[in-house]
């Protein structure tokens, strides 16, 4: 095991450096914004599924992290005592002394209190960013400009992408690095039995406090590279949404690994990228996503690489493959019927479709392009597709299930009788 | 062993309400250094409280508890036993998903001052990882030093619990029920790792099984509805008209 | 003078709404030990459902029955989410309600647009019930107090008072042994789910009419009632009555006063050098007033973590 974990890692490292040649301009922004997405989710993650507790106002310590690295980028220009590349810098001091005064409210008390506090203290600090226009630019932001340093005019996506590389696998280094230490260790056993650990002698708030100001520390400087990213900030980097979705990328990946979060914020982040431009409904999807796998696969994503390693060696793949096959095509069928249903009424409720129908009423139900044909709302044609799609998917799932049923119960007693010829043999 | 030791422990009318119910009702006890003392009584009788208000979890309403000179009714469980005093519970209370390894090395952590440490990697405290190998063998529990901890028999769970009790050297030991649960011959073995753990220490124990009781205690309280209703030695409690009366047979064999 | 007591009635009023919304937050806190992130998600559907009934049915007909619909969605919340992760603990729970609320508001946007509707008081319930001094105090601010009074009532009644309430107390404070005794618990949990949920709905139902109706409501509502239950300590009815009261006063007084700490410095003689800092300093109070409630939990949190009414947990 520990050499194929070597191995993807080597791999996705070598992908990671190629990643600018392989694709195209927009992509490498978009992969810049996948980078950036990983290392808030690992920095989340570093106090929800390491230290137990879950935050849903981490946006406060990634917006304070870019409008403290702006700032920085303002006052230094590019040269001097902060170059460029490390300007994240300036995000990372100031999310780690922020998070140091709101983890101490915060961390006073546990579970689904402290999740409610952090919220409150993002919105509170939501509210009071557009007052405070000296250090938060009001509605408009604030602005900085790269500045060329150690020869490198960071002019082109390109060098930011490289840049944001270097920042984010050192993090993740420093974060996994981090987890080995004795304090690293005691912040799982916060997750565990934080009452526990009292008894055996430990100051849990001023552990939990330091936690969390580290956690926000990482969580700036991912709030430091976007800047360097965008050249702005903005306080609707403090809103409701952000916070949400680190927390449903960081539980699409799965808590229970390092890298898990990662993996879920990379392919949201993709996902979204690829697909916004497709769909409004970008944000319901991904919402419906995290509903199923929060009922479904609670592990996450790694979770269900990690059955799908031990199901091999239990059943064989042979056994495995055409159940997998039947499963995924299962999921596409059911994926298409509701995003048939989705986009459907989304565009039938859309203000556009609205305010053209009540131009001219008499004409009815106007037909929707979608998928390269015209349907007409109100027929009947129209929705028995993602009716029977749905369907067939149900009637696909109760088959598959009764498949895995048989192929579990066949695999025990084919066990059962070896090990009873074992006993017979062995008398 | 002094002759006549001094008392390390001393609780002192002692009183809890919770909501409208008084569980302690004015509670004296002494745990004399080097002793080791027993807290017997039928169920609902408060002992496990009386565990709790000793070690930090609940504030006394009334009266003081001494520990080793320093009052500590009404403080913090971490400072309590960072003078030294640790407790096992009497509901297994682990570290679920660690393993056995994990979880004893966090007891051992403490002693030796890691706590705040960010800048060195675990492993490289061999001190820590061999004071953490020799409490598993202790305890019996180094063929499952790599287990996880919840996955553990109920038995090997309260090995565990008393393992963390110990693991911090205390100069006071509070266990609440540590043999709950486990067969004879498991319940002989903890009997004789408790003596030999607690040699030099002070030990105020929470037992039902009274051969335990009396093959390990100096001295035994009995406490009824929330009083200590007699203190003696083991034979003073045994021929002991009120004890015998408070639990009319039910488990004190005579 | 006049202004002081308008401004308290509206806080009243305000925080009687606030309670309405976190009375069943609270009980179901209390009952099932889990946080129901989309409980102001369902105060928000009671405004879109109204909305969207009351062309069809009238306004008033639309107030009666939006709340009936809310509670079903309730039901089936509690029915098909939450009883299959409820043995994942209580933080999964809290994550599916969580996005179970991110759902609901997508959909709102999907079906009725990302941007405030028109649903308004009707005709005839906008006029002023009474003057004070110069201004009009209208009869629809009354008669969302009076709603939330007479809720508040009802409840009292019905929890303390009938056979109904009796059991359903008793499986809040003791489920296995109310199970034990023959009363259906799961079927108890799932109306004491849904009554909560009809309530959240019938405070958005009326207050979005007042107040705007935007599928932001939710997020800015729950945060306020999460403080309100983290000032009056969770599980507490008269905890989050109390808060609910002194969040909507604060709130509602301080939105008039134009003063700012520099003013206060002011007695001092630090005026000038407040001016020039700026900043945090010069805001005036009416500016800050939406981050009173958060400021006010700050304080609680330093001074009593468990609530000024909660029990120490």
């Amino acid at each position: 095991m520990k050499s194929n974990i070597w191995i993807s890692l080597a791999v996705g490292t070598g992908l990671l450096l190629a990643f600018p040649a392989l694709v195209s301009q927009p992509l490498v922004n978009a992969g810049i914004q996948m980078l950036i997405a990983a290392l808030f989710a690992c920095a989340f993650n570093l106090l929800c599924g390491q230290a137990g507790m879950l935050s849903f106002g981490h946006a406060a310590y990634f917006g304070i992290g870019t409008f403290a690295t702006i700032h920085t980028m303002n006052a230094f220009g590019g040269a001097g005592l902060l170059p460029t590349p490390l300007m994240p810098l300036g995000g990372a001091l100031i999310g780690l002394l922020t998070g140091g005064v709101a983890g101490w409210f915060a961390t006073k008390r546990t579970g689904t209190y402290f999740a409610m506090i952090t919220l409150a203290l993002a919105e509170l600090l939501h509210a009071l960013a557009p007052h405070l226009k000296g250090v938060f630019g009001g509605e408009a932001g604030i602005y900085a400009m790269r500045m060329p340093a150690w020869g490198i005019s960071f002019g082109s996506s390109i060098e930011v992408y490289y840049l944001t590389l270097a920042w984010v696998f050192v993090s993740l280094l420093l974060l996994y690095l981090f987890t080995l230490t004795p304090m690293g260790r005691l912040s799982l056993g916060l997750r565990e039995n934080s009452h526990r650990l009292k008894f055996l002698g430990y100051d849990v708030h001023r552990l939990s406090v330091t936690v969390f100001a580290i956690s926000a520390m990482f969580a700036g400087v991912a709030g430091g590279l976007q800047a360097l990213h965008t050249e702005s900030a903005n306080y609707v980097l403090f809103e409701g949404h952000v916070s949400a979705a680190v927390v449903l990328n960081s539980y699409i990946g799965g808590v229970s690994a390092f890298l898990g979060p990662a993996l879920g914020a990379v392919l949201m982040t993709f996902f979204g990228y690829a697909v916004s431009d497709l769909t409004r409904s970008w944000l319901l999807y991904q919402g419906l996503l995290f509903v199923l796998i929060m009922m479904f696969m609670p592990t996450g994503l790694i979770g269900v690489f990690k059955w799908l390693g031990t199901s091999r060696k239990t059943y064989g793949t042979a056994q495995l493959l055409p159940l997998i096959c039947l499963g995924l095509s299962t999921g596409m069928i059911l994926t298409a019927g509701v995003v048939f249903a989705v986009e459907m009424l989304q565009r039938v409720f859309s203000l556009d479709y609205r305010s053209m129908s009540a131009l001219s009423p008499a004409a009815g139900w106007a037909p929707i392009t979608l998928f390269g044909r015209d349907w007409l709302p109100n027929s009947i044609g129209t929705w028995i597709v993602p009716l029977s799609l749905l369907l067939v998917g149900v009637a696909l799932t109760s088959q598959v299930k009764r498949l895995w049923r048989s192929l579990v119960d066949r695999v025990e007693h084919h066990r059962e009788n070896s090990d009873a010829a074992i006993r017979r043999n062995e008398r | 062993m002094s002759k006549n030791p001094q008392p390390i422990l001393t609780v002192s009318a002692v009183r809890k309400v919770f909501g409208e119910t008084e569980i302690i009702r004015g509670v004296d006890l002494e745990l004399r250094d080097g002793q080791r003392h027993a807290l017997i009584g039928p169920n609902g009788a408060g002992k496990s409280t009386l565990f709790h208000l000793i070690s930090g979890h609940y504030a006394p309403d009334e009266g003081r508890i001494i520990f080793d000179g320093h009052e500590i009714q009404g403080a913090s469980p971490e400072y309590i036993n960072r003078l030294g005093l640790a407790r096992s519970f009497q509901i297994t209370n682990i570290f679920p998903k660690l393993s056995v390894f994990e979880n004893l090395r966090i007891a051992v952590m403490r002693r030796h001052g890691l706590q705040n440490t960010l800048w060195r990697f675990m492993s490289s405290y061999a001190n820590v990882r061999e004071d953490t190998d020799r409490l598993l063998e202790q305890v019996r529990l180094q063929s499952r030093r790599d287990a996880i901890a919840g996955e553990l028999s109920y038995s090997e769970q309260r090995s565990m619990e008393i393992a963390m009790a110990l693991a911090s050297e205390p100069k006071v030991i509070l266990l609440d029920e540590p043999t709950a649960g486990m067969s004879h011959e498991e319940t002989d073995y903890a009997i004789d790792l408790i003596k030999s753990a607690t040699q030099g220490r002070s030990l105020l124990i929470v037992e039902h099984d009274m051969d335990a009781v009396f093959s390990l205690c100096d001295r035994i309280s009995v406490l009824v509805y929330g009083q200590v209703i007699a203190t003696g030695t083991p034979e003073e409690i045994r021929n002991n008209q009120k004890v015998k009366e408070a639990y009319l047979g039910e488990e004190f064999k005579v | 003078m006049d202004y002081l007591i308008v401004s308290l009635l509206n806080g009243v009023i305000y925080g009687l709404l606030l309670f309405m919304v976190s009375a069943g937050l609270t009980l179901v806190f209390g009952m099932m030990g889990i946080l129901n992130f989309a409980h102001a998600s369902f105060y928000m559907l009671g405004a879109y459902f109204a909305y969207a009934l009351k062309d069809s049915i009238g306004f008033w007909a639309a107030l009666l029955t939006s709340p009936i619909l809310v509670g079903v969605v309730g039901v089936v919340v509690e029915k098909y989410f939450l009883r299959r992760v409820h043995q994942h603990g209580h933080a999964h729970e809290l994550l599916l309600t969580f996005g179970l609320s991110f759902i609901i508001t997508e959909l709102i946007k999907l079906f009725f647009g990302n941007f405030p509707v028109e649903y308004r008081v009707p005709q005839s319930m906008d006029f002023a019930l009474f003057q004070l001094g110069t201004m009009n105090y209208p009869a629809y601010r009354i008669f969302m107090g009076s709603v939330a009074l007479v809720m508040f009532a009802l409840i009292y009644l019905l929890l303390t008072r009938t056979r109904v309430g009796i059991v359903v107390r008793s499986a809040i404070y003791k489920p296995r042994m109310a199970e034990a005794l023959g009363h259906n618990v799961p079927l108890v949990f799932m109306g004491v789910f849904g009554v909560g949920a009809a309530l959240s709905g019938l405070a958005g139902a009326i207050a979005g009419a007042f107040y705007t109706t935007n599928p932001n409501m939710a997020l800015e509502l729950g945060v306020i009632v999460f403080v309100v239950v983290v000032v009056g300590g969770l599980g507490s009815m008269g905890g989050a009555m109390f808060a609910s009261i002194l969040i909507g006063v604060v709130t509602s007084l301080s939105v008039g006063v134009s003063s700012s700490l520099a003013d206060v410095l002011a007695w001092v003689g630090a005026r000038e050098w407040a001016e020039q800092v700026g900043g945090l300093l010069t805001l005036e109070l009416s500016s800050l007033s939406a981050t009173i409630p958060f400021t006010l939990m700050l304080l609680i949190l330093m001074m009593r973590p468990s609530g000024l009414m909660g029990d120490k947990n």
